[in-house]
């Protein structure tokens, strides 16, 4: 490919139709550039045109192509052909930089991502000369000019803050240190004085910031990885300047957008990283300068306004501080009085006002609120930084930072007192502040879990809560009312228990506000009182308390799910599935009415399942109706039957992925409440359950396993019979099963309960290959779970079938195994006897086997079932008693075996056994 | 792109990790390549104008005197030096020791310029001109003192085997000045260094120790002594390390501050080498006498036996615990509350390696109190410290047994190394990482990965993790990524493959009978 008019002319025009809308045409062209970029001089036209072409759509699209083609092509892959010829790659590493400088910025820009690709790779060694260049530039004088080197120069050197210490990278730095630091010094030091010189040319001052903040970003990248010894020795001219900049304001480059931060706040965002930095990293060195800064800081953050422009910045500049003040060798910073009230006064106070953003959030946009408000998303905040200052301050300075605190409180207070209706911000502002200062630890589980002793919670609650939840219009004041309710539900392990009776009713009528966040706080301060432990590892409220309430949170409950925005609600479904489970047989009269809400509420959503959380509640909500109705009168499942099973088949036949786990479930825990029969309605589904695809999803598996123990249990006379021919697919499911590390306990489930019910004629013709199966598992992949389980199905085998049974498989596959010494290795394990027998506590992320993937039901859950039970009163008895009765049937063999094949521990433990069963063996 | 496991490569240079005998570490993490400013805790390697303890009195030559007199020019110099009077030899000589004395830019390159090096060299043989010897070799140490060209010239004037005949002056003050001479020739790097041990300066040297020998000449001589032993690639001769050990430990029995320093130095600097080179100052039985110096009250003995002891704990086992016995346990839980980030380092440091001990030593390292310290540096330490630090936890999690592992997550290393995972150092994270997955091996042995799952999602872990899955290193991403697939996923084992119709799995197993063995 020459370089000559020609080629540029049809790359024009191919380039051209890369841009038509019409694939038919831009396809083709793509395709042809593509079979022509392994040419000699394809990039060099390219960069021709981009630079000469007379049409702009042209040089920009030349340039496009040009960085993609560096992408593409540009590394060297050992044992692949070198795509871009030699030649080429010195005439692009001679021109780029020049051609970069000299174009308009759409096209500088790609060039820039170009030339830190190249950078990437041929950077230092291969390209020597690029630093030098570009330095060169700073000397230039033209700003649009020195703002290329440096974005490229960002580029080239960010990944120096990702990147391991290693010598290749140290040596790269400490090059570019040699080469750059010092222009870039000057540079640093010539664009602060020629931004006093322009202090009133607005246009000039912008380019001037936009080198500084690229300056400050370079700063950060060049220390990262270790603290240099030229920015050591120029360490008082970096953050004097830094400093300098902090302080600086220029009304010039205030900018009107309320929410888009402006060059000042983005240089100052990186002014705070970039003293964060030196803080954490070299604070030993950065101390003379750090109390300059934490003022710096602290006069920014007192002369910030509210938008949220400054959002970040604030932020940042507050978290700078919260981590300095925790640090015991900085305590004397901040230990004067007249400091620390004007922290209070200045930073904090101000940045925990109730702003317009707020108030629109919480009104219009109430998710996004409940989650920065109740679930802690909410990092960036400025009242997120703000408290954690205080938690720093409080570390060191609890007396006084709650002294100054409780005046700002006061006053707050008396502001609202005299005129609620224009000043209920200042008391929202008060809530929030002696929250903040009274938590000092918390989990979702507990709300508070460690308070400030310095204030008296109880005091406030009774002074300035109960008035709103008590006031009788409730959708007056909605923020005021919001924070009252949070205010009982995350204090509500220090408030006292008669305080808390005295709220539910006020939270119950709560329930019925037209505001989003105050009804969903409501129904969550309920749900969270109602999980709150009492003694004897009851519940702290109990079901009696709550008689003269239940008919009235039911109906509010479920008229709240009726209001606006609040339709799939997972907090107030979820304070249903909680109020079902505190309220148990007390619901039985309503639930007649509830259970078509509930399977109403199942087929709406089921038709586009998005509330993952409410529609697990939902499900809860399903299982605890059924437990609780039929724990009562076992006869009622029918009609639960009638009721939900429309539905599921509507979800069954729609393949609702979502919901088949949960259907699952509820339709194990219906065909468990059966006698010892099933339906026929069941049977039809059968073979359906074992069809592959469904095993296929791994949310599937867990709740399908226990609905085929739940068939084998009741059914399996029925399997035998007229489904025997799925008996091989049954098994070929534990197969998978069995297949999966993750998995395999399920395998065993199942096959423990083909063992334990099916007739033993139905399966005998598939034991040895069961076995050989578990043999062959055993061998490739041994985990200690495998062996736990396979140890409880050989004890079972050999209850159902008799140790000589269990013996001859062994035999017919392969004598003499270590099976003995496992089997007793498994009695002397210390027990796991932890089953949980709290259940009404549990939380969806609680449960063990909860995965994004299988959301496990907890009050579906089923009894524990011992397949051997009553059989055998004691396993170690029965293990000498099998035992005997095997060398009684083989004299001389078993003793032998015993004594080459098992360690002296595991013998001794043996002896005890056939001891304590009164046998010897023969 | 190099892919190779940074934290394996770490690791591997940690005794006992690399699961290769013969690979044990690196004794010191020395990266060739530094940012930073020499440390200024070391030793400097050359000195000018320090004073001679042993000038006579009536001599009034010391730098700052004859102030009154105004100074030669350089033109003089030359003249006088290169006269045949003696009188004048020794103005000119004395002229120009006094310009070298100079604080700031003294004329270094100009008198070697003047071409007056071979004189004064020559000056120094002469025996019965005491004076213009002295001014020599004073002027000779100036040059020495500058830099390595500097150096070069002295000694390829030949100056070497002058100074070292000058050692045996029986005029103390120009011995010591010849002492301070080939201390700085000696600073100069391993070349020079080795051409000095090569003309027997060890021995020259050593004869000048006796039970009179002024204190003030001792520092010298100590301070000499340590400028032989210093450096590496390569390290001195073995033999001269065995010359010089036993004048050392003698030394190291004083009581001066300033010679117990220069000699922990000389120990700190043999020690900073493979096992072999341990060995050889283990053998002495020092290391109780290093241990005892690791609580001087003087920073600048402390520091350098601080080192020495934290080179012996990275060697073999059996040298770590000729440490462990001889106390370094109940020294470093103090030093690890040291007031200076330095000193915290460095035992952080030494803490890492016996960490990386057997579960023995790890052990004596619990019972010695030394878990607090490290916790307490994790949560609030200098940041060069908190490295240190969670390298020792990584190095516990990875040899320690499962119980130790649970009593060190017990004394809240655990919470804190999660809450470092915001460090602003890709390496320290991957690091963490590392230990969060050591510590799941060990509650896995216990059956209670679950509940560590809990654990670290309440510690705020679980949020930070998934959150490193987006940092752009790749290997964090990784580590990251790996962790939550493991301990908050699952996964599928090959092996027992299934077929399938359409609605059933085929029940089958292999045809071909095999014997199991598990």
């Amino acid at each position: 490919m020459e370089l000559n008019d020609g080629n540029l002319q049809t790359l024009t025009e191919f380039l051209r139709k890369t841009l038509d809308p019409d694939p038919a045409v831009r396809r083709p062209a793509e395709k042809f550039l593509e079979s022509v970029e392994g040419n000699q001089n394809y990039p060099l036209l390219l960069l021709t045109l981009l630079e000469k072409s007379q049409d702009q759509v042209i040089r920009v699209c030349a340039a496009v192509t040009f960085k993609n083609y560096i992408k593409r092509n540009w590394r060297i892959v050992e044992d692949e052909p070198n795509k871009v010829s030699d030649p080429d790659r010195t005439a692009i590493k001679a021109n780029i930089v020049n051609l970069m400088l000299s174009s308009p910025e759409q096209i500088q820009k790609q060039l820039s991502d170009a030339i830190s690709i190249i950078g990437r790779e041929d950077f230092p060694q291969k390209w020597p000369d690029l630093l030098t260049e570009m330095v060169t530039r700073f000397r230039s004088g033209d700003f649009h000019i020195i703002n290329g080197v440096l974005r490229t120069a960002h580029s080239l050197f960010k990944r120096y803050r990702h990147e391991f210490k290693s010598n290749e990278l140290w040596s790269e730095i400490k090059l570019v240190l040699d080469t750059f630091a010092l222009p870039l010094t000057e540079l640093f030091k010539a664009t602060i004085e020629l931004c006093q010189t322009h202090a009133t040319d607005v246009n000039a001052l912008k380019v001037l910031f936009s080198s500084l903040t690229l300056i400050s970003k370079l700063f950060y990248s060049l220390n990262f990885q270790d603290l240099p010894e030229f920015f050591e020795d120029n360490m008082e001219t970096w953050m004097t300047n830094f400093h300098g900049l902090l302080t600086l304001d220029n009304k010039l480059l205030q900018t009107d957008d309320e929410e888009e931060a402006g060059l000042l706040e983005l240089l100052k965002s990186q002014i705070c990283d970039n003293a964060a930095l030196y803080a954490q990293k070299y604070d030993e060195e950065f101390q003379p300068y750090l109390p300059r800064f934490v003022t710096a800081i602290w006069n920014l953050l007192v002369s910030t306004g509210q938008e949220v422009k400054y959002d970040l910045l604030v932020s940042n500049a507050i978290q700078f501080l919260a981590s300095v003040c925790e640090r015991p060798h900085y305590k004397h910073l901040f230990e004067d009085q007249n400091t620390l009230t004007s922290i209070c006064e200045k930073v904090i106070v101000p940045n925990m006002e109730f702003r317009s953003a707020d108030e629109e959030a919480f009104e219009d946009n109430s998710e996004e609120y409940i989650r920065r408000d109740l679930e802690g998303s909410d990092i960036d905040t400025r009242r997120r930084a703000a408290c954690d200052l205080v938690r720093g301050l409080c570390k060191f300075f609890e007396a006084p930072v709650t002294a100054i605190f409780s005046g700002y409180v006061n006053s707050m207070l008396s502001e609202y007192a005299k005129n609620p209706g224009g000043n209920w911000k200042h008391k929202d502002a008060a809530i929030y502040l002696v929250t903040s200062l009274a938590s000092k630890a918390q989990t979702q589980k507990h709300g508070i879990t460690q308070a400030n002793e310095l204030v008296n919670l109880n005091e406030f609650f009774v002074n300035h809560i109960l008035s709103d939840l008590k006031s009788p219009n409730v959708n007056e004041f909605p923020v005021l009312k919001a924070d009252a309710i949070k205010y009982v539900m995350i204090f509500r392990s220090q408030l006292p228990k008669e305080q808390l009776l005295q709220a539910v009713p006020l939270l119950i009528s709560h329930l019925q506000a037209e505001s989003t966040v105050e009804h969903t706080y409501a129904a969550h301060a309920l749900e969270r009182l109602f999980t709150m432990r009492g003694p004897n590892n009851s519940t702290l409220i109990t079901a009696a308390e709550m008689a003269p309430f239940t008919e009235q949170l039911l109906n509010n409950l479920f008229k709240a799910l009726a209001l606006p925005g609040s339709a799939e609600n997972e907090y107030i479904m979820k304070a249903i599935m909680r109020s079902f489970s505190l309220l148990q047989e007390a619901i039985v009269p309503y639930i007649p009415t509830l259970i078509g809400q509930l399977t109403h509420k199942l087929l709406l959503v089921s038709k586009n399942p998005s509330k993952p959380h409410f529609n697990h509640y939902l499900f809860e909500s399903l299982c605890l109706s059924v437990r609780i109705t039929c724990k009562a009168n076992s006869a009622t499942v029918s009609s639960f039957e009638e009721a939900l099973f429309p539905v599921f088949t509507e979800i069954l036949q729609n393949d609702v992925q979502e919901f088949l786990p949960y259907v699952f479930q509820v339709m194990s825990l219906l065909l468990e409440i059966h006698a010892n029969s099933i339906p026929s309605s069941y049977m039809a589904l059968f073979p359906h359950l074992l069809q592959p695809a469904l095993w296929e999803r791994t949310g599937n598996i867990p709740p399908l396993v226990r609905l085929l123990q739940a068939y084998l249990e009741k059914g399996s006379a029925t399997i035998a019979g007229s489904a025997a021919d799925k008996i091989p697919g049954l098994l070929g499911v534990f197969q998978k099963l069995i297949a999966s590390k993750a998995n395999d306990h399920q395998g065993f489930y199942l096959l423990n309960s083909i063992i334990e019910h099916m007739p033993p004629e139905s399966i005998i013709q598939y034991r040895k290959q069961i076995f050989i199966l578990l043999f062959q598992r055993l061998q490739s992949s041994k985990t200690t779970k495998f062996i736990k389980s396979f140890l409880v199905f050989v004890n079972l085998y050999c209850v159902k079938y008799g140790a000589i049974a269990l013996q001859e498989i062994f035999d017919s596959i392969q004598p003499k195994t270590p099976l003995l010494q496992a089997l007793i290795g498994l009695f002397e394990l210390p027990e796991d006897d932890s089953i949980p027998d709290d259940e009404h506590f549990i939380d969806i992320e609680d449960t063990p086997g909860y995965q994004t993937a299988f959301s496990q039901l907890a009050f579906a859950g089923k009894k524990e079932h011992d397949p051997i039970g009553d059989a055998v009163g004691n396993p170690k008895i029965l293990l000498a008693q099998s035992l005997h009765k095997l060398s009684t049937a083989c004299p001389g063999r078993v003793p032998s075996m015993l004594s080459t094949s098992l360690n002296a521990e595991a013998l001794q433990y043996l002896q005890g056994y056939l001891q304590a069963a009164t046998v010897q063996l023969v | 792109m190099p892919t190779k496991n940074v934290v394996d490569e770490r690791i591997s240079k940690f005794k006992n990790k690399g699961k290769d005998p013969v690979k044990l570490r690196e004794k010191r993490i020395t990266e060739c390549v530094e940012l930073r400013k020499a440390s200024k805790n070391e030793n400097f390697m050359k000195r000018r104008n320090i004073t001679l303890s042993s000038l006579p009195d009536e001599d009034a030559l010391s730098p700052d005197s004859n102030d009154t007199v105004t100074p030669l020019s350089i033109e003089d110099i030359i003249k006088d030096v290169n006269s045949d009077s003696k009188e004048s030899q020794t103005r000119g000589c004395q002229a120009a020791r006094k310009l070298l004395s100079q604080e700031r830019n003294p004329p270094l390159k100009e008198i070697v310029d003047a071409g007056l090096l071979s004189r004064f060299v020559s000056f120094l043989c002469m025996d019965d001109e005491p004076t213009l010897q002295f001014e020599a070799a004073w002027a000779l140490t100036n040059i020495a003192s500058g830099t390595s060209w500097h150096t070069q010239q002295v000694v390829e004037h030949g100056a070497v085997p002058a100074f070292i005949s000058l050692l045996a002056s029986p005029m103390l003050h120009i011995s010591e000045q010849a002492v301070w001479a080939l201390g700085n020739i000696a600073g100069d790097g391993p070349a020079y260094r080795d051409v000095l041990i090569e003309c027997n300066v060890i021995p020259a040297l050593l004869a000048r120790i006796c039970p009179d020998t002024p204190v003030g000449y001792l520092r010298n001589l100590t301070w000499t002594l340590s400028n032989l032993c210093r450096n590496k690639n390569p390290c001195p001769p073995l033999s001269a390390v065995l010359q010089v050990l036993p004048s050392l430990i003698q030394l190291l029995h004083l009581g001066d501050k300033d010679i117990l320093s220069d000699a922990c130095w000389a120990i700190s600097y043999l020690s900073d080498g493979d096992n072999d080179r341990i060995d050889v100052v283990v053998k002495t039985g020092i290391v109780p006498r290093l241990v005892e110096l690791m609580s001087h009250k003087e920073l600048s003995v402390m520091t350098p036996a601080l080192r020495s002891i934290g080179n012996i704990v990275s060697g073999s086992d059996l040298q770590t615990q000729a440490a462990v016995d001889a106390g370094v346990l109940n020294v470093l839980p103090q030093l690890m509350r040291h007031s200076k980030p330095s000193v915290q380092k460095e035992a952080a440091w030494a803490l890492s390696n016996i960490a990386a001990g057997p579960c023995k030593q790890i052990q004596q390292l619990i019972t010695c109190g030394l878990l607090p310290p490290l916790v307490e540096q994790l949560r609030n330490g200098d940041f060069k410290t908190q490295r240190e630090a969670v390298w020792a936890v990584t190095n516990f999690t990875s040899g320690g047994t499962v119980e130790q592992v649970v009593t060190l997550v017990q004394s809240g290393a655990l919470e804190a190394i999660i809450n470092l995972l915001q460090v602003k150092d890709a390496k320290v994270i991957l690091v963490i990482l590392d230990a969060i997955n050591n510590i799941f091996m060990a509650a896995e042995k216990l059956g209670e990965t679950e509940k560590l799952s809990l654990l670290v999602e309440e510690l705020g872990g679980l949020d930070r993790i998934e959150m490193l899955q987006n940092h752009d290193n790749d290997m964090v991403y990784q580590a990251a990524h790996s962790l939550i697939e493991k301990y908050f996923g699952d996964g599928e084992i090959e092996g027992i493959k299934v077929d399938t119709t359409e609605d059933a799995f085929l029940f089958k197993s292999p045809d071909v009978q095999r014997t199991f063995e598990f």
